[in-house]
C-alpha cells in the first residue's frame, strides 16, 4: 500500500473573483476576493483595506456573485464550484466576530449533462428572482430563488444556443430576462429569453440583434432607468437594448481582449474595463431624456486610464479607489486620478502578492543547510516575475546604523536600575570600545569613565548590586552603574591575559590559557574563589544559569582546543565532573548551556558552523543524547534571549539560525538574513523586546517573528517566464522567457523594457531553422501593429538575480524546456536548451533544436547543436546523457568526446510525452492523455524497454518519482495519484500494469513536482515518521508538500480526519468527501491513500473542548505502545506536522 | 454588422500543441484542443486473428467495459473472447447457426448479447461465467436488441418497427411500442436514452414510463432509425440532428451518411459504416467510405479525423474508458482469400513510420489494458 501527507504550505494566490457591496453590515462597505477555496472577508476603511475574516470552501470556487435580496439592505454571497455545489452565504456579526453563515446551498450538477467546454457562467437577477447558469452544453441551468428554502434546486432548461461565451440578467424587466451572446456557423449574436419561473422554461425571446462582432465576448447589463446591454468585443464596444443601437470602435483598444469590468456608479453610466495587456479604460454612457421621460444611450465613450496588473477581475471601492483581482500578476489596490501623470490616471497604492500561475520551479539549496529555496516561474506576460520563497523567521528592521568591524555586543542598563529597559549599546572594536546611548529613537556615542574604552571589550554585563563588568584582555573591571566610575578590578598575575570569560548576575569565569580562575561579585569587590588549570587550552566557557530564578550557576561548561572536548566542571571548586570528547577535529568556538521547556541543554557550536548538543544533568552534570546539525559556514556563535516569553538561543553565523523549542524538541530555523556576526537582546524604551545584530558593516535594531513562515521575495521580469534550471558551478539560473514585441515600420520592436532587454549581454541566435517545406520564418512583410512573441534565454545571477545575458531567439523559434547537466566525461556543466518552431496552423511543430550552452567567464557560448524532428517538451539528465521527450519520443542522447549530441536510442509508444523524470535506469514518463509510463534504459543493449504503464487515461500535467517503485501524478482536473510497480504480481501482464494506489481531489492543477525540502533536513528530532517530501506549484499560485509515511500513522491521521470531518462544520456545507473524490469525467472514486493535511492542521485551530472531542476514542501508537491517544500528544504530533511547512 | 477583426492570436496560441502547453499551465482552457489533438492519431496497436482465421470470418466485436477482453462474432455463428493485451482466444461457444451479426457485452461483464440475421433464435442473452456461454434468454424475432442504459435490468429488443422491452431476469415483455405510423426503416435499431426515461424506435420518441407516442421524426433516409446522444438533448438520424425536446432539426451532418454512430466517452463520435449494413444496400456507399471511419466532436458536431483504414470495416467497438478503439476490417479483395481480424487502435498515438509502411503489422508494443 501507498501512504501519504499532502499539505499546503502557500495558500493559493489567484484571485478568481472580487466584488464589493455591504455584507457585514449595512453601513460596512466590504471587499470580497475569491482565491481558489478560499473567500476573504475585507473591511474598506478611510486607511485602507482591514481584512476581516478568511473561509475555506471545500471546493474549487468557479463563479462569486452578490445579490440584495428586495427586502433587504444587505448583500449575500452566491458561491458556485467547480463540481457544481452552490450556497448563498450571509456574513453576520455575532458580537465582535464575523460569522458566515450558510443560508441555503445544494448541489445542481447533472449526471447525464456534458460539462460546457468554455467554462461555467452564472447571473443573478437583479431582482434576485433566480439565479441563471451555464454548466452544460445546450442547458440553461436555473434556480429559483426561494427567501425560505435551505436547499438550492435547479432546474435545467434547454437552450437552442450552442456555444454560449456570456450570459447575463437585464434590468428593468417584468420577468427574469437573460441576454446570451452565442455562435453558430454565421458568426456571433445576441439575444434576449424571458423567462417564466412558474413553469420553468423559456417564453419568449424579447429581442436580439444578429451578427455582433465575431469575437464578442462580453455582456455589461446596465442597470434601471437607462436598462439594455453593452457588447464588449475585441476591437468595438456596442449598446443595444432592443429599439436604441449604439457602436464604437476606439482606436486605443490594442489586440488585447477585454476580459472583465467593474460598474462604478449605480445609475450605471460609467464602468472599467480591463483586457489582458493590462490596460485599464474607461467607458461613458452619455444619456438623454426622451419625450416619455425615459433615459435613452446617445453616445458611448471610452477612454484609457492606464496600466495595472493583468485583470480577472476589477471591482470599484469607493473614493476613486479600485480593487484589482489578477492571476497573472499581483493583484491590487490602485487610485484614479482626476489628472494624469505621465499619460496615466492610475495609482498604484497596494500590491498583493500573487505566485501563479506558476509554470515552473527550482529548489535550490543555496545555503547548504539541507533547506531548500523555491525559486518560481511565476506569473505571464508583463506581469512574469521570479519569486524566491524561503521559510524562515523574520527580523523586522526598526533602525540600522552603518558601523563595520564589530567584534563583540552587550546591551546594558546604565545608571537607571529602575526602569526595565536598557539604555546602552556596548560595541568592541579590535583594540577599542565604543558606547552608544539610546535616547527614544535617537542614537549617540557616549562614555563610561569606569571602562577601558581602548581596548577591545570581551565581555559587558549588569550584574547585582547596581554594577556592570566590563572584561578586556587584561583585567575584569567593576563599575558601579550610579556612578559610572571603577570600583574594582581583577587581574591576572604577571603579563598574563584574559582569553575567554563568561559571567552571570554574580559569577564571572575567565580563562587564561590553560588556567580557569572563578570570581565572585560582591558589592564593590570582586573575590577570587578558586583556579584550576585544565589539560588544554579553553577554547570557550560558560556560566549561565541554567534555573531562570537563579543568577548563580553550580556548574561550568569549557570547550576545549587540542583534544576538542566540553567539560563540565562544578562550583566553587572547579572540578571537572563530566568530559564529553566531541569527535572531529575542528575547535569548539561557543559554549551555551540552556533550559528549554524545563529541559537542560548545552549547546557547543564547533569553527565550521555545526553545532553539537546534548541533555545536560544538572546535578551530575553527565551529558546525554548527543546530536549534531549543521547551522552555516562558518565559526558560530551562541546567545541566548527572550522572546515572547520563552528563551531562544540565535547562532550568529553566515547563516544565523535560531534555536527554540518545540514539544520539547528542538526546532532550528532560518533568520532571514544574509550573515549575523553578533547579536544581543534589547529591551530599550524605543525599541522594546527587540534583537540587536550586528553583520559585517552594521548594527540592525528590530523585532524577531514568533513563528517561522515563508518569506517571498520578487524578481520582476515584465515578461513571461516559463522553465528555470539552476546551475551551480557558474552560480547562475537560467530562465526561459517569452515577451511580445510589436511589428513597427522597421521591424518588430518591444512593447516595453523586460529583463531580456535591460541584460548585461544580449546575443541573438543567428542559427535560423528553415521552416519545413520551405519560406523564411521572420515575417518581413507582417502587418504593422501585429504582435510576435519572442523567446528569450536569461541566464541570471544566483544572489543579486540580475541578469547577466540574455540570448534572443529569432520568431517563431520558441524555447520549449531547458536544464543544467553535467554531461559525459566533460568537465563543464551546460546548460542544455530545447527549441521548436511554432507555427500557429501547425498542429505540432514538426523541427526544433536541442543546443548546448556554456556560461562561463560571463559568456554565453553554443557548444553544439543537434536538430530533432518536433518539440521537446522535456530535458532531464541520466546518467551523463541527455534525455528528451520529444513529441511522441522518448530518446537518449549521448554526449561525445567530440563534444556532439549523438542520439543512442529511443522508443516511441507516446502521444505527446510532456513530462520526464529519471532516477537510476528508470525512467517516469507523463502523457498528453495516456497517464504515465515506466520505461528502463538498459545500458548493455542501448534501448529504452517499456516496463509498466497505467492503463487509465488521465490527462497528465506533471509526474515526479516518490521511490523505486512509487510513482505520484497530477492530472488536469485537479486530482493527484500514486500508481505503484507491482514487482511481487505473479504473470507478466499484471507487472505489466501500474496500479493506481492511492488517489486525491487536491482542487488546483499542479504544474510541477520537486525533490526538496522547505525546512532544515538532517535534524533528526521529528515525532513524525515522514520520508521524503516532494514540493509542488500550481496554477492558482499555492505551493504544497507531499510526502510518504508508514501505514500506522496514516491509520493514526486517517482516524483524526474521520472525526474532524465531523466536527469541523465548512462553510457552505460541501461534505469533505465528496470535495476530496477523486473524480475524472464520469468515474468517481473515493480518496484514499492521502492524507488532507490541512484538514489535520486545522485541529489545532479548534477549541479545547472540540479538540477533545475530536481525539476521543483515537488510539495511536507511541514507543510502540499502544494507548488512547490525549489532546496533548495529537497537538503535538499536528505541530511537528506543521513544522514541515 | 460590424466589420470583422483581424485573427485573433487567441486561437493560433491554442492550435499548436508547443505552445498549447504552456498556456495550458496558465490556467487557459485548452482541453477541448487537446481531446481533438488526440483524436487525430490512431495507432495500429494490436491485430487478433483468430487460430484459424483462413476459415474464420469476423462480422461484429465488442470491447467488454472494464476489461481486458474483446467479445468477437464470426460468420460461423461463434462468439469469441480474446485478451486484447496478448491477442489470445480465451474461450469460444457456438452461439448460432448462421452468423453472428451483433454482440454487446454489459457494464460488468457478466452478460452478453448476440444477435444473429436470420434462423431462429434471433438474438440470445449469455451468461458469461467460468470461460464458459450459458444461455440464459433467447428472444426470437428479436433483430436488434441493446442492455438498457442506466440500470442494466431490462433488455430492448426490435422487432421490425416494433421495440419491445423485456425483464433481464424472466424475459417477460414489460412493455411493447409499435408505432401507429410507422418509418419502417430498413434497419430499425430501437434504442433507449442514458436515462431510460427516452426510448427512440422507427424514428418515433416514446416515453418510457407511459408508453406514450411524444413525437415521429421526419425520415430523411431509408435506413438508419437514429440514436441518442449522451448529452440526452439530440438526436442523431443518420445526417440529421433533432432537438429532443423543440424536435428542431439543429444541423445536418453530412459525413454521417449512412453511418453507425458510436459515443466515445471523451466527447467525439465514431461514424463508420459497417460490412453487415452494406450488403443490403451496397449502391449507395462507395467503397472508400466503407473503408474508414470519421472522429467528430461530440460538442458541436465538427470534424476532427477521417482516419483510413483500408478495409471494409465490419464493426467498430470504443473501450469503455476511449482510449482504444476495435475495429473488424474485412480484407476481401476478388484475387485472394478472404481475411478478417480485430484491429485495435490506440486513441491519440501516431503510427510510427515502419507500421505505416507494412500496415497490417501491428506495432510491437507493450501491454495495454482497454
Amino acid at each position: 500500500m501507498s501512504h501519504h501527507y499532502v499539505v499546503t504550505a502557500q495558500k493559493p494566490t489567484a484571485v478568481v473573483a472580487c466584488l464589493t457591496g455591504n455584507f457585514t453590515s449595512p453601513t460596512d462597505l466590504n471587499l470580497i476576493i475569491a482565491r481558489n477555496n478560499q473567500v476573504e472577508i475585507d473591511l474598506v476603511t478611510p486607511e485602507g483595506l482591514r481584512p476581516l475574516k478568511e473561509i475555506n470552501i471545500n471546493g474549487a470556487i468557479a463563479v462569486m456573485r452578490h445579490f440584495r435580496p428586495p427586502d433587504s439592505n444587505k448583500d449575500l454571497l452566491f458561491i458556485l464550484t467547480r463540481r457544481y455545489n452552490v450556497m448563498i452565504l450571509e456574513c453576520r456579526m455575532v458580537g465582535d466576530s464575523i460569522t458566515v453563515i450558510t443560508k441555503a446551498n445544494g448541489n445542481v450538477s447533472d449526471p447525464v449533462g456534458i460539462p460546457s467546454e468554455g467554462g461555467v457562467i452564472a447571473a443573478i437577477d437583479p431582482k434576485a428572482r433566480v439565479i441563471g447558469m451555464c454548466l452544460y452544453q445546450g442547458l440553461f441551468t436555473i434556480i429559483p430563488m426561494d427567501k425560505d428554502a435551505s436547499e438550492l434546486k435547479a432546474t435545467n432548461l434547454r437552450m437552442d444556443e450552442l456555444t454560449v461565451y456570456d450570459v447575463e440578467f437585464l434590468h428593468g424587466c417584468l420577468n427574469p430576462t437573460v441576454i446570451v451572446i452565442h455562435m453558430d456557423n454565421d458568426g456571433r449574436h445576441v439575444k434576449s429569453h424571458e423567462i417564466n419561473l412558474r413553469d420553468k422554461e423559456f417564453m419568449k425571446i424579447a429581442w436580439k440583434q444578429d451578427n455582433v462582432e465575431t469575437e464578442a465576448t462580453m455582456l455589461i447589463p446596465v442597470p434601471s432607468p437607462i436598462g439594455g446591454v453593452v457588447v464588449i468585443g475585441r476591437e468595438s464596444i456596442v449598446y443595444h437594448d432592443g429599439s436604441n443601437y449604439h457602436a464604437v470602435a476606439p482606436l486605443t483598444f490594442r489586440q488585447s481582449t477585454i476580459n472583465c469590468y467593474a460598474r462604478v456608479d449605480s445609475k450605471g453610466q460609467r464602468y472599467l474595463l480591463g483586457n489582458m495587456d493590462g490596460q485599464l479604460y474607461m467607458l461613458f454612457l452619455g444619456t438623454s431624456e426622451t419625450s416619455k421621460g425615459t433615459m435613452s444611450v446617445k453616445d458611448i465613450k471610452v477612454e484609457q486610464l492606464g496600466e495595472i496588473s493583468i485583470p480577472e477581475c476589477i471591482t470599484y471601492l469607493d473614493n476613486g479607489f479600485l480593487y484589482i483581482g489578477s492571476r497573472h500578476g499581483d493583484s491590487q489596490l490602485v487610485r484614479l486620478s482626476s489628472d494624469a501623470i505621465d499619460g496615466s490616471y492610475v495609482i498604484p497604492v497596494e500590491n498583493f502578492t500573487n505566485l501563479a500561475p506558476i509554470l515552473d520551479i527550482a529548489v535550490v539549496d543555496l545555503d547548504r543547510q539541507g533547506q531548500g529555496q523555491i525559486i518560481t516561474c511565476s506569473g505571464s506576460f508583463k506581469d512574469g516575475s521570479l519569486r524566491i520563497i524561503r521559510i524562515g523567521i523574520g527580523i523586522q528592521e526598526h533602525a540600522c546604523i552603518d558601523l563595520p568591524g564589530i567584534k563583540g555586543m552587550w546591551s546594558l542598563k546604565v545608571g537607571m536600575d529602575e526602569s526595565p529597559y536598557e539604555n546602552t549599546l556596548v560595541l568592541a572594536f579590535v583594540g577599542h570600545t565604543r558606547i552608544l546611548t539610546l535616547s527614544g529613537e535617537e542614537v549617540e556615542e557616549t562614555e563610561i569613565p569606569g571602562f577601558a574604552s581602548d581596548s577591545q571589550t570581551f565581555l559587558c554585563a549588569n550584574v547585582e548590586y547596581d554594577q556592570i563588568v566590563q572584561v578586556t584582555a587584561e583585567s575584569v573591571r567593576l563599575v558601579k552603574s550610579s556612578t559610572k566610575l571603577l570600583v574594582a578590578e581583577w587581574q591576572p598575575e604577571g603579563d598574563r591575559s584574559i582569553g575567554v570569560v563568561s559571567c552571570n548576575g554574580t559569577q564571572i569565569v575567565v580563562a587564561s590559557a590553560r588556567d580557569i580562575f572563578y570570581i565572585v561579585i560582591e558589592d564593590g569587590n570582586l573575590v577570587e574563589k578558586s583556579r584550576k588549570t585544565l589539560a588544554y587550552e579553553v577554547a570557550c566557557l560558560d556560566i549561565t544559569p541554567l534555573d531562570e530564578q537563579e543568577n548563580k550557576s553550580d556548574l561550568v561548561a569549557v570547550g576545549l582546543w587540542t583534544d576538542i572536548s566540553a567539560v563540565i566542571l562544578s562550583l566553587p571548586d572547579l572540578e571537572a565532573i563530566y568530559t564529553e570528547k566531541l569527535s572531529g577535529e575542528i575547535i569548539p568556538r561557543s559554549i551555551l548551556m540552556t533550559t528549554f521547556e524545563g529541559i537542560h541543554y548545552l549547546l557547543c557550536a564547533l569553527g565550521d558552523g555545526s553545532m553539537f548538543y546534548f541533555i545536560l544533568d544538572k546535578t551530575s552534570g553527565q551529558l546525554t543524547d548527543k546530536k549534531k546539525v549543521t547551522l552555516g559556514t562558518q565559526p558560530t556563535t551562541l546567545r541566548t534571549f527572550r522572546s515572547f516569553a520563552t528563551t531562544n538561543v540565535f547562532a550568529c553565523s553566515d547563516r544565523p539560525t535560531v534555536i527554540y523549542s518545540s514539544n520539547h524538541k528542538l526546532v532550528f530555523s532560518n533568520v532571514n538574513l544574509k550573515e549575523v556576526n553578533h547579536m544581543c537582546s534589547l529591551n530599550a524604551q524605543a525599541y522594546p523586546d527587540s534583537l540587536a545584530l550586528a553583520t559585517k558593516s552594521s548594527v540592525i535594531l528590530g523585532t524577531i517573528d514568533e513563528i517561522q513562515k515563508l518569506h517571498i521575495r520578487t524578481v520582476p521580469l515584465g515578461e513571461g517566464p516559463r522553465r528555470i534550471a539552476y546551475q551551480e558551478a557558474s552560480q547562475t539560473f537560467a530562465v526561459s522567457t517569452m515577451r511580445i514585441d510589436v511589428h513597427g515600420r522597421g521591424g518588430a520592436k518591444p512593447m516595453r523594457n523586460s529583463a531580456s532587454t535591460q541584460a548585461q549581454n544580449i546575443t541573438c541566435s543567428s542559427n535560423i531553422l528553415p521552416k519545413p517545406g520551405g519560406g523564411n520564418p521572420t515575417a518581413a512583410n507582417a502587418e504593422v501593429g501585429q504582435e510576435v512573441d519572442v523567446h528569450n534565454l536569461l541566464v541570471i545571477d544566483q544572489n543579486t538575480f540580475e541578469v547577466l545575458h540574455a540570448h534572443q531567439f529569432v520568431p517563431p523559434e520558441t524555447i520549449s524546456s531547458l536544464m543544467s547537466a553535467k554531461l559525459g566525461d566533460d568537465p563543464n556543466t551546460y546548460y542544455v536548451v530545447a527549441t521548436s518552431l511554432v507555427f500557429p496552423d501547425e498542429p505540432e511543430p514538426k523541427v526544433g533544436r536541442i543546443i548546448i550552452f556554456h556560461y562561463h567567464d560571463n559568456k554565453l557560448t553554443q557548444v553544439a547543436e543537434t536538430k530533432v524532428d518536433g518539440t521537446c517538451y522535456a530535458l532531464v539528465e541520466f546518467n551523463g546523457k541527455v534525455l528528451a521527450g520529444i513529441g511522441s519520443f522518448v530518446r537518449l542522447y549521448e554526449w561525445t568526446n567530440e563534444k556532439e549530441l549523438r542520439m543512442e536510442c529511443n522508443i516511441q509508444n507516446m502521444i505527446a510525452a510532456l513530462y520526464l523524470k529519471a532516477k537510476g535506469d528508470f525512467i517516469l514518463v507523463g502523457d498528453l492523455m495516456r497517464s504515465i509510463t515506466l520505461l528502463q534504459h538498459k545500458q548493455m543493449e542501448g534501448i529504452f524497454v517499456e516496463i509498466a504503464r497505467d492503463c487509465e487515461p488521465k490527462w497528465m500535467r506533471a509526474v515526479e518519482i516518490l521511490d523505486d517503485d512509487t510513482f505520484l501524478g497530477s492530472e488536469t482536473n485537479g486530482n493527484l495519484f500514486v500508481c505503484q510497480k507491482d514487482s511481487a504480481a505473479t504473470t507478466d501482464e499484471e507487472r505489466q500494469l501500474l496500479p493506481e494506489l492511492a488517489r486525491f481531489h487536491l482542487g488546483d492543477t499542479v504544474n510541477v513536482f520537486r525533490h526538496g525540502s522547505l525546512v532544515m533536513q538532517n535534524v533528526g528530532e521529528r515525532t513524525t515518521p515522514v520520508n521524503g517530501c516532494v514540493l509542488y506549484g500550481t496554477c492558482n499560485g499555492a505551493i504544497g508538500i507531499v510526502t510518504q509515511i508508514p501505514q500506522d500513522f496514516y491509520d493514526f491521521l486517517h482516524g483524526l480526519e474521520e472525526r474532524l470531518k465531523k466536527i469541523i462544520k465548512s462553510v457552505g456545507k460541501i461534505e469533505h468527501t465528496y470535495y476530496r473524490n477523486f473524480q475524472i469525467h464520469t468515474k468517481v472514486e473515493p480518496s484514499e491513500g492521502f492524507i488532507d493535511g490541512d484538514l489535520i492542521e486545522s485541529f489545532l485551530d479548534l477549541t479545547r473542548d472540540k479538540m477533545r472531542d475530536a481525539v476521543l476514542g483515537l488510539e495511536l501508537t507511541l514507543n510502540g505502545e499502544r494507548k488512547c491517544a490525549d489532546v496533548e500528544d495529537v497537538i503535538k504530533i499536528v505541530e511537528d506536522l506543521t513544522r514541515m511547512h | 454588422k460590424c466589420p470583422d477583426p483581424r485573427p485573433s492570436r487567441l486561437h493560433s496560441f491554442n492550435y499548436n500543441l508547443a505552445s498549447r502547453h504552456f498556456r495550458t499551465q496558465a490556467g487557459f482552457p485548452t482541453a477541448s484542443y487537446d481531446r481533438r489533438h488526440v483524436h487525430t492519431h490512431f495507432a495500429p496497436w494490436r491485430t487478433i486473428r483468430s487460430a484459424d482465421f483462413e476459415d474464420m470470418g469476423f462480422t461484429c466485436c465488442d470491447i467488454v467495459p472494464n476489461s481486458k477482453f474483446v467479445i468477437v462474432g464470426t460468420h460461423q455463428g461463434e462468439a469469441k473472447v480474446f485478451n486484447i493485451n496478448d491477442g489470445v482466444e480465451q474461450f469460444s461457444s457456438i452461439c448460432h447457426t448462421y452468423s453472428v451479426n451483433s454482440v454487446k457485452a454489459n457494464c460488468s461483464g457478466e452478460l452478453a448479447l448476440t444477435t444473429t440475421l436470420w434462423r431462429s433464435p434471433q438474438t440470445i442473452l449469455w451468461s458469461i461465467r467460468n470461460n464458459e456461454f450459458q444461455s440464459k434468454l433467447r428472444l426470437a424475432e428479436v433483430t436488434h436488441c441493446e442492455f438498457s442504459q442506466a440500470s442494466q435490468d431490462r433488455l430492448l429488443g426490435t422487432l421490425n418497427e416494433c421495440a419491445v422491452l423485456y425483464d433481464i431476469n424472466t424475459g417477460s415483455k414489460v412493455s411493447t411500442f409499435t408505432p401507429t405510423i410507422p418509418n419502417l426503416y430498413t434497419q430499425n435499431r430501437a434504442t433507449l436514452c442514458r436515462t431510460d426515461e427516452l426510448l427512440l424506435s422507427d424514428g418515433v420518441l416514446w416515453d418510457v414510463r407511459s408508453c406514450k407516442e411524444i413525437h415521429k421524426f421526419d425520415k430523411f433516409n431509408q435506413n438508419i432509425s437514429g440514436v441518442f446522444h449522451p448529452n440526452c438533448l439530440e438526436i442523431i438520424a443518420n445526417t440529421e440532428v433533432w432537438d429532443l425536446r423543440t424536435f428542431h432539426l439543429l444541423q445536418t451532418v453530412p459525413v454521417l451518411d449512412q453511418r453507425k454512430v458510436t459515443f466515445s466517452p471523451m466527447n467525439v463520435i465514431y461514424g463508420a459504416t459497417l460490412g453487415s449494413d452494406q450488403d443490403q444496400d451496397t449502391d449507395t456507399t462507395a467503397y472508400d467510405t466503407r473503408s474508414s471511419f470519421n472522429v467528430l466532436d461530440a460538442y458541436d458536431y465538427s470534424s476532427i479525423a477521417t482516419i483510413d483504414v483500408k478495409r471494409t470495416i465490419n464493426d467498430l467497438s470504443v473501450s469503455g474508458n476511449g482510449s482504444l478503439i476495435a475495429v473488424v476490417e474485412d480484407h476481401s479483395v476478388y484475387d485472394s482469400k478472404q481475411e478478417t481480424y480485430v484491429k485495435i487502435y490506440a486513441v491519440g498515438i501516431k503510427k510510427s513510420e515502419r507500421s505505416e509502411e507494412e500496415d497490417d503489422e501491428e506495432v510491437p508494443e507493450s501491454d495495454e489494458e482497454g
